[in-house]
């Protein structure tokens, strides 16, 4: 009962890390553009994602080390050195639009400013860092992420033509605005194989004292849960494509992707995608300070864990607190939130080797993980992420500056 | 032993557990008869940021005298402390007396405890 009560909550809480601005923006981007057309890019991040995240945890209930501080062991300090400054840079450019993100969400539900909200939600995100335990952020904020099932019922409700929507799930070339097409099918692969998300679950994964008996719940939470997510990102792009699309409404701004909600419930739709936007963003914001702050403890061999009272682990503390202080800076002067995120999911593609390459090293090694290291299924497929992830490198800034 | 794989950059904890840091950095003494060997382990910004390059590791020293513990140079821990390398190594001292943690317990001091909430509690 145990166990299945920690699959049901991992499940759970695997959408607080999959769906937040970056996901939901882009997949309603997507259907508001192209219709169903860029599905196939949300199933194929999502598939990568549960490989990559059922790797994590593994790596970390085999060899009771994170994924940082085998990096560093493994590939020395100035590789790592290399890997901290790509890897904390994007994740700081995300933080920025998460907290945007909230500040959006406010803004739609009381009238006033996001800017105005920066500094507010900044105290309260590092409130809960400050005062709460891992307990608390993975399993409590993000069971407040279950409102965006939301989303699914304002597909549903839409009658989708199932058939054609199943069509969107293979590739397929668009003949106009090539650039955008590829514009936004790298950006939802950059918001959904988040390279800060497998940080974040190795290291919970350690602070939740998971070891070799865990394997199959790893498996069981990495599959359901991810694919959970991965179906709301889904029903995002598919209520954009049928409320969105039809009037010719490209979402550049986040007021047009709360339109996405009001054909379907036009009573509550915009409370609805506001409160669904607070807490998906509320709880990526946690999980991405909480990932830096990992990142610099793990990587510098500091003290660190968010169970701990913050005067044990003062340099993982101080951390998170500056990563969130400075965050909110550009916010307070008004920067686009959705902008942030467009540039943060471009980015996130396009330092994607650097976080994939050294991890399907580690992934065989025998000195970690012995008889658990990869077997030829999963290096196949992280062999195949490689080289989505060069492709992506390669293609999305040229993308950005043509369609972005 | 293989020193890089095994030793450098490795997570080092005190006698008690306590994580006090990496190894930085490894001493070595050449003599004219005798086979090279590793005398220290070292601690610190200084010889860390040294592998990158020479301007990081003097930037880190400048930062460490105008702001924190004070601390000149890296820390130097003797080889024959050394209990255990493997996943991590472990040495036969208090990490609280080597100088290892003094800027974790300086910016406690300094900055976390000054904040509420950031040490009177218990542990959860």
């Amino acid at each position: 009962m145990k166990k299945f009560m920690q699959i049901a909550l991992g499940i759970v809480t695997s959408v607080g890390g999959f769906l937040e601005i970056g996901s939901v923006t882009t997949a309603a981007q997507a259907g508001a553009t192209f219709g169903y057309k860029l599905l196939w890019a949300v199933l194929l991040g999502t598939i990568c994602l549960i490989f990559l995240v059922e790797m994590s945890g593994r790596f970390s209930a085999v060899s009771k080390h994170t994924i940082v501080d085998a990096t560093r062991e493994r590939f020395g300090f100035p590789f790592f050195a290399i890997v901290l400054v790509g890897m904390v840079l994007v994740a700081f450019m995300v933080l920025v639009a998460e907290l945007g993100g909230i500040g959006l969400s406010l803004q739609i539900l009381t009238g006033l400013g996001f800017p105005w909200w920066a500094v507010p939600v900044s105290f309260v995100v590092w409130l809960l860092m400050w005062k709460g335990t891992f307990d608390l952020i993975e399993n409590g904020v993000s069971l407040l992420g279950l409102v965006t099932i939301c989303f699914v019922v304002a597909a549903v409700k839409l009658h989708p033509d199932w058939h054609a929507a199943a069509g969107g799930l293979l590739p397929s070339l668009e003949g106009d605005q090539k650039a955008k097409y590829g514009f936004i099918a790298v950006s939802i692969l950059g918001a959904s194989i988040s390279p800060y998300l497998m940080y974040f679950y190795s290291s919970g994964a350690i602070e939740d004292k998971w070891d070799v008996s865990y394997i199959p719940i790893n498996r069981v939470i990495a599959v359901f849960g991810m694919s959970f997510g991965g179906f709301l990102s889904m029903a995002v792009l598919i209520t954009a494509a049928l409320a969105l699309k039809p009037y010719g409404i490209d979402i550049e701004k986040f007021e047009q992707a709360a339109l996405l909600m009001t054909t379907a419930l036009p009573k509550w739709g915009f409370f609805l995608f506001a409160v669904s936007m607070l807490f998906a963003c509320l709880g990526a914001a946690l999980e991405i300070s909480l990932a830096i702050s990992y990142f610099f403890a793990q990587g510098f061999g500091w003290n660190w864990s968010e169970n701990l009272t913050p005067s044990k682990d003062s340099r993982f503390c101080l951390t998170y607190t500056i990563i969130i202080l400075i965050a909110a800076v550009p916010l307070v002067f008004g920067i686009d939130p959705i902008k942030v995120t467009m540039i943060s999911m471009a980015l996130t593609a396009a330092t994607l080797p650097l976080a994939i390459v050294p991890f399907l090293f580690l992934m065989n090694d025998p000195i970690y993980l012995g008889e658990h290291r990869n077997g030829w299924i999963s290096n196949s497929v992280v062999a195949i992420i490689i080289l989505i992830s060069f492709v992506l490198a390669v293609i999305s800034i040229p993308l950005q500056i043509i369609g972005g | 032993m293989d020193l890089i794989r095994d030793v450098l950059d490795k997570k080092l904890v005190d006698r008690e557990d306590c994580p006090m840091g990496r190894v930085d950095g490894l001493v070595m003494q050449l003599g004219e008869h005798s086979q090279p060997r590793i005398t220290h382990i070292e601690i610190g910004g200084q010889t860390l940021w040294m592998r990158l390059h020479p301007v990081f590791a003097r930037l880190a020293v400048k930062l460490g005298r105008a702001w924190g513990p004070k601390r000149d140079g890296s820390v130097r821990i003797p080889w024959s402390r050394v209990i255990t390398t493997g996943k991590q190594v472990k040495l036969d001292v208090e990490a609280k007396e080597t100088g290892a943690i003094d800027w974790e317990i300086w910016i406690a001091r300094h900055i976390i405890e000054r904040i509420p909430g950031g040490g009177e509690e218990e542990e959860e």
